[in-house]
C-alpha cells in the first residue's frame, strides 16, 4: 500500500535533451513523475482538481528552468522540491478546498478490506486537519523533509514546523482513537 | 492503525523518528488525468513570452546604441565580464535570441565605456548620487557573478544594460549639475 516514490533515476540522456528543449524527452520525464508528483500534491492540498493544476505548473516551471538544474544531486529531488514549492504556494493562496474522495481507494480483494479501513480513518483523520498542519506533518513523516526545509518553504521559523507537527499528530492519534473506539462500540452493540 | 505505542510521545531532536502513524502505508493515488497536454501547451506559451521579450531587448538595445552612436567618438573598449561569448544554452533559443545576446552585449560595452569616461572626466559630486553609484555598482557587481554562471542569460545582460545606463544618466545629471555650478560663478 506504499505510496509511489520520487526516487526514480532519471538517465542522463533524456535529462540532456530535456534541457534542450527536446519535447519527447520533457515528456518522457513527464510520464515517470506524474504519479508521484501528483500524489505529493493532492496529499498536501487535499484537493485533486488543485492537485492537477499544481502538478501542471510544477512541470511547465520545471522544464522552463531545467537549465538551472545542474546535476549536482538527483533530479528526482528537484523535481520533488518544485512540486512541493508550487503546493504550498497554492494553499497559502487558497482556502481550504474540497477533499479526496475515498472511492480513490476502494475496490481491493476482501481480505484488503480491514487495511483499506485503517486508510480510510487515516486519510479521514488528515482531512480534517488545517491545510498547514497537514502539509508540515506529510512533509516530514512521509517526505522526509527536515525541520529546517519545511520552515524554510513556508517562510517561517523552525518552531513552527515542530509546533505544527506535534499538534498534528496529537490531533491525528485524538481522531483515529475516536474512530477506532466508535467502531468498536458499533461492532459491539 | 500502525501507532505504535512508543510513538505516542513526541520525539524530540534533529533525527526525531519519522511517521509514527504510519502516513506513508496510505494507497498511492491514481492521477486520473493526462496533464501532458496542458504542460506542453504551457510551455510553448512561454518560449513564445520569452522570444518576444527577446525581441523587446533587441529593440531597445537597437534604440540605444542608435542613441549612443551619435555622441560616441572612440571605438568600443573590451567587456567588463569575462564570459562576454554566448553559452551552449543559448542555442534552443535560436538565431533571434542569439542577436539579442550580441545587442546587449554590444550595448553592455559601449555603455560601460561611455560611464568610464564620464567618470574620469567628471568634478565632484554629491552625496546622494555617490551613494546611487555605490548601490548601482554593486549591483552590476552582483549581474557580473550570475553572468559567471549563466554567460549566455539574455535577461542578465539586458538587468546589466539598464543598470549601466542608470549609472550613465546619473553622471551625466552631475556632470550637467557641475556645469551649471561653474557656469554661475
Amino acid at each position: 500500500m506504499t505510496g509511489p516514490s520520487f526516487d526514480i533515476e532519471l538517465d542522463a540522456i533524456t535529462l540532456a535533451a530535456a534541457k534542450r528543449g527536446d519535447v519527447a524527452a520533457c515528456e518522457r520525464i513527464y510520464r515517470r513523475f506524474q504519479k508521484p508528483a501528483f500524489n505529493v500534491a493532492v496529499r498536501i492540498c487535499q484537493c485533486r482538481e488543485t492537485a492537477q493544476e499544481v502538478v501542471q505548473e510544477a512541470f511547465i516551471t520545471a522544464f522552463s528552468k531545467l537549465r538551472q538544474f545542474r546535476g549536482d544531486a538527483p533530479f528526482w529531488g528537484w523535481m520533488k522540491r518544485v512540486v512541493v514549492n508550487h503546493a504550498i504556494s497554492h494553499i497559502r493562496r487558497q482556502p481550504q478546498a474540497p477533499h479526496v474522495e475515498y472511492e480513490d481507494f476502494l475496490g481491493g480483494a476482501d481480505g484488503e478490506q480491514e487495511a483499506i479501513g485503517r486508510a480510510m480513518d487515516l486519510e479521514s483523520a488528515l482531512a480534517t486537519l488545517s491545510d498547514e498542519d497537514r502539509a508540515v506533518v506529510w512533509l516530514y513523516d512521509v517526505e522526509g523533509y527536515r525541520h529546517e526545509e519545511i520552515a524554510d518553504l513556508f517562510g517561517k521559523t523552525e518552531s513552527f514546523s515542530k509546533t505544527r507537527l506535534s499538534r498534528a499528530r496529537a490531533r491525528l492519534r485524538a481522531l483515529i482513537e475516536d474512530r477506532e473506539a466508535r467502531n468498536l462500540a458499533g461492532a459491539s452493540a | 492503525m500502525n501507532m505504535r505505542n512508543e510513538d505516542k510521545g513526541e520525539p524530540t531532536g534533529a533525527d526525531a523518528r519519522r511517521d509514527p502513524l504510519g502516513l506513508s502505508a496510505l494507497p498511492e493515488l491514481e492521477p486520473g488525468f493526462d496533464g501532458w497536454a496542458a504542460v506542453r501547451a504551457g510551455l510553448e506559451s512561454r518560449r513564445r513570452g520569452r522570444r518576444q521579450q527577446a525581441m523587446g531587448w533587441m529593440a531597445l538595445a537597437a534604440t540605444v546604441v542608435l542613441a549612443l552612436g551619435l555622441s560616441l567618438r572612440d571605438p568600443v573598449e573590451t567587456p567588463t565580464p569575462a564570459a562576454a561569448t554566448p553559452g551552449p544554452e543559448l542555442a534552443s533559443d535560436g538565431q533571434a535570441g542569439d542577436d539579442t545576446l550580441r545587442a546587449l552585449i554590444t550595448l553592455s560595452q559601449t555603455v560601460e565605456s561611455q560611464v568610464r569616461r564620464l567618470r574620469e572626466h567628471g568634478g565632484s559630486m554629491s552625496a546622494e548620487s555617490s551613494l546611487y553609484v555605490a548601490e548601482i555598482e554593486d549591483l552590476v557587481a552582483r549581474v557580473d557573478a550570475e553572468l559567471s554562471l549563466q554567460p549566455g542569460s539574455v535577461d542578465l545582460w539586458g538587468q546589466r544594460v539598464n543598470l549601466l545606463l542608470d549609472l550613465e544618466g546619473l553622471y551625466r545629471l552631475e556632470a550637467q549639475r557641475d556645469y551649471h555650478r561653474l557656469a554661475s560663478l
